[in-house]
């Protein structure tokens, strides 16, 4: 979480802090609405729309409820749902077989978390994870491959799934 | 395969078995440790949340995140800018009693003012003061009412550091100020700071705010007090 300065609430109400946000946040926002509409045009728009809402309600953001991470994410989500909306009454986007994501928003946020967690974990771990549980190898054909022991790629596994939740959890995500 | 493990090395295949992985003998091994295993069990609770997000993921994704372009920070401290100054220009307005007007009933009110003020009736008497020759960024705006006290100050200031201390004062027409009050300028309060000094308007000549270790100076032409000026400036 960014530094509020000595104000506590109404923070973002400060242009300075608008730009501390941003520069703490917008990759993981512009991440997700990426994932969430499949478009990167869409994705600055929902973005920009986030920060500018974010600013015009700064006073309503208090820290002692949740944390400005979570609270822009939350602006998101419904800018997101807003923009969804508006391209569903927009059939050409749709017609024109352009339509990227159809995945409702909650597995679309789910995703994101997980891809983004992945990114943050050790290479190694990232490795065994993607080698044996999303591309199903055996653990001794990759434990070969690797030059390790098979019990080596069952440990990498759970650090790797130990590391993701510790990380999940960085990112605000509760079971 | 070794036939006793300890706690350890048990734990460390919690993560092939939270993903289905696990099968024959270590599967069984593992399932009797689990049974009586506590702390195991709890391991296995917390890994099972995140083996069952997995399937969500797009692994075509794990290289790289998508980066937001350079620009678009600056799109929206643009955006923000924009949005501020036209707050800031309809608060003035409301300032000016409503005169957002267009040209032909700016025209028409402005006559109406004129038969007032040449009749002798005393119109709205407030007055504008603008503070010329700022630094970048800082905005600061007074209006002055006359009272039979003396004269309300209504301050609007924007830009300077937040907490920053101003005094606010009256030039009278020998050059002897009359203090007005102080007031903190705070970061987002768009708000006017309402002041007054016993100095009548008519005999004011400026309005001094020292802000910080900055002093601003505007100066006050009574003469104007019928605001025709600001008529004219508000239809453009």
């Amino acid at each position: 979480m960014i530094q509020l300065g000595t104000s506590t609430r109404g923070a973002l109400s400060r242009e300075r802090d608008v730009r501390e946000a941003y520069a703490a946040h917008a990759g993981e926002l512009y991440g997700f609405a990426v994932r969430s509409l499949g478009d990167s045009g869409l994705a600055e728009e929902a973005v920009q729309e986030t920060f500018v809402r974010a600013w015009r309600a700064g006073d309503r953001f208090d820290p002692k409820i949740g944390s400005l991470r979570t609270w822009l994410f939350a602006i998101l989500r419904n800018v997101v749902i807003d923009l969804g909306r508006a391209r569903a009454i927009r059939p050409g986007v749709a017609e024109g077989g352009v339509e990227p994501s159809v995945e409702p928003l909650e597995d679309a946020l789910l995703a994101w978390q997980v891809e983004e967690a992945m990114r943050r974990i050790g290479e190694d771990h990232r490795r065994v994870l993607v080698e044996t549980y999303y591309r199903g190898r055996p653990y001794a054909e990759v434990a070969e491959e690797l030059g390790v022991p098979e019990g080596t790629v069952k440990s990498r596994v759970y650090y790797g799934l130990r590391a993701l939740r510790v990380v999940l959890e960085e990112m605000g995500y509760e079971d | 395969m070794k036939t006793r493990r300890d706690c350890r090395e048990w734990r460390e295949l919690l993560g092939a078995f939270a993903l289905g992985q696990l099968d024959g003998a270590e599967r069984i091994g593992l399932e009797a440790h689990l049974d009586g295993c506590a702390e195991c069990r709890a391991e296995l609770a917390a890994l099972q949340p995140v083996a069952q997000m997995l399937p969500y993921a797009d692994p075509a994704r794990f290289e790289s995140a998508p980066v937001p372009p350079p620009e678009l920070g600056r799109r929206i401290a643009a955006t923000i800018e924009g949005e501020k100054e036209r707050q800031h220009k309809r608060r003035q307005r409301r300032r000016f009693g409503g005169f957002a007007l267009g040209g032909a009933a700016a025209a028409l009110a402005t006559a109406v003012l004129l038969l007032f003020i040449l009749g002798g009736e005393e119109a709205n008497p407030e007055q504008h003061v603008n503070f010329a020759s700022l630094p970048a960024g800082v905005k600061i705006d007074a209006t002055l009412e006359p009272h039979a006290y003396g004269t309300e100050i209504r301050m609007y200031v924007h830009g300077v550091e937040s907490g920053t201390l101003c005094r606010v004062a009256l030039r009278g027409p020998k050059g002897i100020t009359y203090p007005a009050g102080t007031f903190r300028y705070r970061w987002g309060d768009d708000s006017d700071a309402v002041l007054s000094s016993a100095l009548d308007l008519s005999r004011t000549r400026a309005v001094v705010v020292h802000a910080g270790k900055q002093t601003f100076v505007a100066p006050v032409n009574p003469t104007a007090t019928a605001f025709i000026p600001r008529t004219k400036e508000e239809s453009t």
